[in-house]
């Protein structure tokens, strides 16, 4: 992720906090929705699988049917429920375009956590300096268009200088509203947002359920062996 | 089945080994909290080999599949998540328990007399370890993997003459690369692993031929009853068998809440850095190795070019008290030339050179402990103020070296690794004085 | 230290009971383990039913297809082919095909869905070579001027006839496996999923 990795957060827009639920599955399938439809198309979250996506996200409670809806509404860019997320757009078009290949995105929340990824969706700006006409105040010089404009609308950054003289970010301005609700917007961020938390380990729900019956049976455990040392160490005086 | 193992015992000597290693090993019975960690190094070797070993079965050392081979274990793989972090977690883990297991040394005197080589063998297994690990955490082929062992190689570079030679052997080509990958994952899965074991084997034998020491320091074989068992001895099995498995308990339920419960440990175990596949033309903002690495790491950083008027300083302040303080003329001799040549050598050879020798001499001292500490007796229990403070002391620093290491070697933190690199050194340079002038209190016949 | 006055019993009965216990957990701890060299993701998504469109298969013609890594052999049959299945019974081992392991379509002389088309996993079963092609009956297949067309494994001598039905006295036990499959449509068949029973 060769572009990611440059981006700082310079300007020192703190990130907002977002709240993450795995077992919130009407908005885990909200984000996937997102996810499929506007980023799969350039980006790829090429480790993962289709089928996982129905059988984990439950888009129905008959897990057959489940894979049919997402072979119905998600395989745009692949022909079998078992295949990997690719991108719908080849690597070397991307480049052609953009100037940089669009990073794999199933790792990001990994990588970036979820209140960077949450801040980042919320926070592109118009710049027509930048080539794209679109800037972002946590990944300065992002060569990402800003996708969901319309979505949001479009706003302009404003900036100040700290005692040091470096510049800082101040605020947004909305100079276009967008379709949706500012609060409706930022609830579609948290849904893509908690997606993404889902897609970089899709088995750590099912991790901490294990934890919990593993440390059940080391407690019980802990209990016989701790009789069992007792009753020798009698003999030790 | 009395009949099998009679059968099995005229050809292998499997009762002898049985009795002379775990029924009729005679051990201190009064080993306390820091006693478990030598059970809990064995459990943790155990548990890396075989967590390994089916890593081994779906990973792909090529530089083109290594990343995403690991994200299939992890995906794909039925049970691969749970393989990969027990094997993850288990190497922070693994260095826990060794640094614990080598904090008991320092306490209780374990290193000394007659466990010289039981010391010896276990700091041999403790470098091997470190280079298991180093050469481990290319394998998944990450940002900080690549650059990680980037850096790490690129030390040998500041050895003069040969060192470039050097590190373009280690790596197999002019940059880390699919050769370096290869001959890291040979080393990592058979040829470490193998060396290892073997020593683990020879560091138990050694230990079980001087015997165990204990938190007293004193030695149980000097007071035998009657049938020639000493008196304070009690057989490893079963009194040491089922002490232990309930410490193999509890260290189960800590690796369990980490492993299911937060297997990245806030990134100390797992870096967020290394969730974005190898990028050789992108180091990401800030290097930093594993924290089991990351007190050395804080020395090599700590010697820049401003650092070494205090080094000369420390290496004749050093030599002046050998000069003074030796009988025999060699020694007084070395203690005047060797100083000398540093001081020499730290302004002629690059600073970078000095921070390689200062980290290597930083693991390596651990070696000279036995010889280094003069005390008569070997327990902390009965020494005196000096050697308490100057451990003390030392732990602080190993653990705020720990932390410095993880940040950037700037301004105040710069300054604090700084001091912090001579206190480490201070703390084995002065020993021989401090250790024999410390006041001790009587030891005690028996243990209590 | 003093053994006197040991409560024996239940020094047995404790070291049998966290035996016992440390087994269950022992066994729960290699389980992961065992199941990671289960088919993974990965092989079961490459082991996916598989679609083969027979439009274009004409009579007498065969077309191998690829199912979890194995040779499948589609056969669609002449009438001659057809003929040349009946009156072979005593030298054939298992003649009515009643091996239960096997989809029930698999059964009788002609041993598929439609009785023209042959769907069969190609490989011997006796030790999974994959046998050759001697469609054409007569001694131009140099096994004889009575053969009546079929299959013949150059590892170890096995013969089957059109329908993959195994002759006797060769060291392949069974008649060549019929993979689940069913017909999507008059022209598409599914490798891999059971004409009514679901995947398979």
């Amino acid at each position: 992720m060769p572009v990611l990795s440059v981006a700082g957060g310079g300007n020192g827009h703190k990130l907002d906090p977002v709240s993450i639920d795995l077992e919130d599955k009407v908005s885990l399938q909200r984000g996937a929705t997102i996810f499929v439809n506007y980023c799969l198309s350039c980006h790829s979250a090429a480790y993962m699988r289709y089928n996982r996506l129905a059988k984990d996200l439950k888009f129905s409670d008959d897990p057959k049917e489940s894979e049919k809806f997402v072979a119905k509404n998600m395989l745009f860019a692949a022909d079998k429920i078992g295949d990997l997320m690719k991108a719908a757009m080849p690597i070397e078009d991307a480049k052609d375009w953009f100037g940089v290949a669009p990073p794999d995105l199933t790792l990001l929340a990994r990588y970036r956590g979820p209140d960077w990824i949450y801040t980042y969706l919320r926070s592109f700006y118009l710049d027509e300096k930048s080539p794209s006409g679109w800037n972002n105040t946590v990944f300065e010089n992002v060569a990402m268009p800003h996708v969901l404009y319309e979505w949001q609308g479009t706003q302009k950054a404003y900036f100040t200088k700290n005692e040091e003289g470096v510049k800082v970010f101040d605020r947004f301005e909305m100079i276009k509203s967008g379709t949706k609700s500012p609060q409706d917007f930022d609830k579609d961020m948290r849904d893509l947002t908690n997606f993404f938390v889902y897609l970089g380990e899709p088995s750590q729900l099912k991790r901490q359920r294990v934890g919990w019956y593993v440390l059940l049976f080391l407690a019980l455990f802990l209990v016989v062996t701790y009789f069992l040392k007792k009753e020798y160490w009698k003999d030790v005086h | 089945m009395q009949s099998l193992l009679e059968w099995v015992d005229a050809r292998f000597p499997l009762l002898k080994v049985w009795n002379e290693h775990l029924a009729e090993y005679y051990a201190p019975k009064n080993f306390n909290f820091w006693y478990y960690f030598g059970s809990l190094a064995i459990l943790m070797l155990v548990l890396q080999i075989f967590s390994g070993i089916f890593l081994t079965i779906h990973y792909k050392p090529d530089v083109g599949l290594a990343f995403a081979s690991v994200e299939y274990i992890m995906r794909d793989v039925p049970w691969g998540w749970f393989i990969r972090y027990l094997h993850s977690t288990g190497a922070s883990a693994f260095f826990i328990v060794i640094y614990l297991h080598m904090f008991r040394a320092l306490l209780y005197g374990s290193h000394r007399g007659p466990r010289e080589l039981v010391w010896i063998m276990g700091m041999v297994i403790f470098v091997a370890l470190m280079a298991e690990s180093f050469m481990g955490y290319l394998l998944p082929w990450g940002n900080m993997s690549y650059w990680g062992a980037q850096v790490i190689i690129n030390l040998f570079d500041a050895i003069p003459v040969i060192g470039p030679g050097l590190s373009e052997w280690i790596r197999g080509d002019f940059v880390i690369s699919d050769a370096t990958l290869n001959r890291f994952f040979a080393f990592h899965v058979a040829a470490v692993p193998l060396v290892l074991v073997i020593l683990v084997f020879m560091h138990i034998v050694a230990l079980h031929r001087v015997g165990s020491n204990n938190p007293d320091g004193i030695e149980i074989k000097e007071n035998k009853g009657a049938d020639g068992i000493p008196l304070d001895g009690i057989p490893f099995h079963p009194y040491y068998t089922v002490k232990d498995i309930v410490a193999v308990v509890v260290f189960l339920i800590v690796l369990s809440s980490v492993l299911f419960f937060a297997p990245e440990l806030g990134g100390w175990f797992l870096e967020h850095d290394n969730f974005t596949p190898a990028n050789v033309l992108q180091t990401p903002p800030e290097i930093v190795p594993l924290w089991y690495f990351t007190p050395y790491y804080s020395i090599l950083r700590a010697c820049t070019p401003d650092y070494m008027i205090y080094l000369s300083i420390f290496v004749g302040i050093v030599g002046a008290m050998t000069l003074f303080s030796a009988r025999n003329i060699m020694v007084k001799a070395v203690a005047v030339v060797t100083p000398l040549i540093l001081i020499v050598g730290f302004y002629t050879l690059e600073a970078k050179f000095w921070g390689v020798v200062a980290m290597g001499v930083s693991i390596m001292v651990f070696f000279a402990l036995p010889w280094l500490d003069r005390s008569t007796v070997k327990s902390i229990r009965y020494r005196g103020w000096m050697y308490k403070t100057a451990l003390g002391i030392f732990v602080v620093t190993f653990l705020v070296l720990g932390y410095l290491g993880t940040q950037p070697p700037e301004g105040l933190y710069k300054a604090l690794a700084q001091i912090g690199t001579l206190i480490y050194f201070a703390f084995f340079a002065f020993m021989p004085w401090y250790s024999q002038i410390d006041k001790t209190k009587p030891v005690p016949e028996r243990v209590t | 230290m003093s053994t006197n006055g040991v409560d024996k019993k239940r020094r047995r009965f404790l070291v049998n009971l966290t035996a016992g216990v440390g087994a269950v957990g022992s066994g729960f701890a290699v389980a992961p383990f065992v199941m990671s060299m289960t088919p993974s993701e990965r092989a079961k998504a490459a082991g996916a039913p598989v679609e083969v469109d027979i439009s274009k298969l004409e009579p007498g013609q065969l077309l191998t297809v690829k199912w979890r890594g194995k040779p499948v052999w589609l056969l669609n049959r002449t009438p001659v082919m057809m003929d040349s299945l009946k009156g072979l019974a005593d030298i054939l081992e298992d003649p009515e095909s009643t091996d239960a392991e096997q989809p029930t379509y698999a059964k009788g002389i002609a041993r598929a869905i439609k009785p023209e088309l042959l769907v069969v996993v190609g490989l011997c079963t006796h030790l999974g070579c994959s046998p050759d092609k001697k469609l054409e009956a007569g001694a131009g297949a140099g096994l004889g001027a009575d053969w009546p067309g079929g299959f013949f494994c150059p590892c170890h001598g096995s013969k089957f006839d059109l329908s993959g039905r195994v002759y006797k006295n060769v060291p392949a036990p069974r008649n060549l496996p019929v993979p689940p499959y069913s017909f999507k449509s008059d022209t598409e068949i599914v490798l891999g999923i059971d004409q009514k029973e679901g995947v398979a």
